[in-house]
């Protein structure tokens, strides 16, 4: 079993849109956008990896805090997909994600991120106790996406070190100060996105060097797998065993919706290495994963042999190692 | 049609030492009207609901519920009920649990559900690990 941790879910809201305003500053007047096309589902990082899994037949389990309404509506989505729910319900409403995409654009989206509700010290309590019970039934645990406000940076940190002391194997997908924290426990395998922060670890990612060095630092510090995503096509992979480049061939006019690729990244890789495949395959397949889900409107591209097609446009550079 | 194909999959749940007051909440937020009660390793020991405070707040409460010509106060079931707040759940808890292995088929389940007038079913693994629930509206949706 696949157990994801999706601690700030959301109702991502999708809009398609002819056009936008050139510029929202220069109006004057209240701008009236009307959308050619709208769709919604439950996300948040976790959510959408097990989402991916669910449907190619891994049995996954997704934990995290719902509340109000659009608790019940994200809840209610996730069953839908066929993954197993295990939330603590708090007061307030979950997060609504809204982008916007608009026509000839679709790789830059217009993103309207809510904070989401507060989790107060009783439920992070409960949470742990449910958790601790179902890192009994897996064999990885997927830490994704934003911290709400109430859970302190370190909380991966502690997510990851209760992971190992159980023998699963620890996931992290998330931005840089969890991931930071998170690494000090030695997860698995680490998905950093230098394009938002360019950093690893405490470590400067601006360069492809500087990339290869953070990857190698994280490695040392005992994370197994770390695949950076450096820009929207290209994956550095850096492992014990050595570095790869990963690039995908597809111009950007293909992409129709970014939002959740990364995570159909992550899902694609945890769901060829549950099935058997090396490092190596299970990124290539992760990544097109991540290719076919950019090039749907959906947010994730659920269609196995869509992906398998996809997998001949990524191609792997060898650069140390293996 | 088996249980798991027909179960949510929604693993909504206490353990024996949740206070009665989170369970009450945890039902009001969830809009759950009973909810299973787990031991630590997840294996199903009891089950609560709705029914089951409202009884242990007031016994007899609900017979009376069941004459339109005699409706008591309010006053005293909110007494009772805040003097339980603080009580772990394993002391109101149902521990005659009914409940179905995920293999078992529809026609069992209904069979089930209409014998022991439920309106909702744990469903548990081998081990006897929660699995999942299945409501009579998940079993009507089904076969309509």
């Amino acid at each position: 079993m696949i157990l994801t941790v999706t601690l700030n879910p959301t109702l991502d809201k999708f809009y398609w849109v002819d056009r936008l305003p050139l510029s929202l500053e220069r109006v004057e007047e209240e701008i009236l956008i009307r959308a050619k096309k709208s769709a919604s589902s439950a996300g948040g990082k976790g959510i959408n990896v097990s989402i991916f899994l669910a449907c190619m037949g891994v049995d996954t389990v997704a934990m995290g805090f719902l509340a109000g309404h659009t608790g019940q509506i994200i809840l209610r989505d996730v069953l839908a997909r066929g993954v197993t729910a295990n939330f603590v319900w708090i007061e307030g409403e979950n997060r609504t994600n809204v982008t916007i995409i608009e026509r000839g654009k679709e790789y830059h989206p217009v993103k309207i991120h809510e904070e989401g509700p507060p989790v107060p010290a009783r439920a992070v309590e409960m949470f742990l106790r449910k958790y601790r019970r179902m890192l009994k039934r897996a064999e990885y645990v997927v830490l994704a996406g934003a911290l709400p406000p109430g859970i302190p940076t370190g909380f991966y940190r502690e997510l990851v070190g209760l992971a190992n002391e159980a023998g699963v194997r620890g996931v992290v997908h998330a931005g840089l100060g969890p991931l930071r924290e998170a690494m000090q426990a030695k997860p698995y395998f680490i998905k950093p996105d230098v394009r938002e922060e360019a950093e690893v670890g405490g470590l400067p990612a601006r360069t492809e060097e500087e990339i290869i060095q953070a990857g190698k630092h994280a490695v040392k510090q005992g994370v197994e797998i770390c695949l950076i995503s450096h820009h929207v096509t290209g994956d550095i992979l850096v492992t014990p065993q050595g570095v790869w480049d990963l690039e995908a061939r597809v111009p950007l006019s293909r992409y129709k919706n970014l939002v959740g690729a990364d995570d159909a990244l992550v899902a694609g890789v945890l769901y060829r290495l549950v099935e058997g495949d090396s490092v190596l395959d299970a990124v290539r397949f992760g990544m097109a994963a991540a290719i076919a889900s950019a090039e749907v409107e959906p947010k994730l591209c659920l269609v196995k042999a869509a992906i398998e097609q996809e997998m001949q446009q990524v191609v792997v550079h060898r650069r140390e190692g293996g | 049609m088996k249980a798991h194909e027909i179960m949510r999959r929604d693993l909504s749940s206490v353990e024996l030492d949740t206070p009665v007051s989170e369970v009450i909440y945890i039902m009001e937020q969830s809009g759950l009207s009973s909810l299973p009660v787990l031991d630590e390793e997840g294996v199903l020991v009891g089950i609560i609901s709705e029914r089951d405070l409202i009884r242990a707040a007031l016994p007899g409460y609900l017979e009376m519920l069941h004459s339109a010509s005699f409706l008591p106060s309010l006053n005293q079931l909110s007494k009772r009920l805040k003097e339980m707040a603080a009580e772990p759940v394993s002391k109101y808890m149902r521990t005659d649990v009914i409940a179905v292995r995920q293999e078992d088929e529809d026609l069992q389940i209904a069979d089930t559900l209409i014998r022991n007038e439920l309106k909702q079913l744990p469903v548990v693994d081998d081990k006897g690990h929660l699995v999942g629930v299945i409501r009579r509206i998940d079993l009507l949706y089904r076969l309509v």
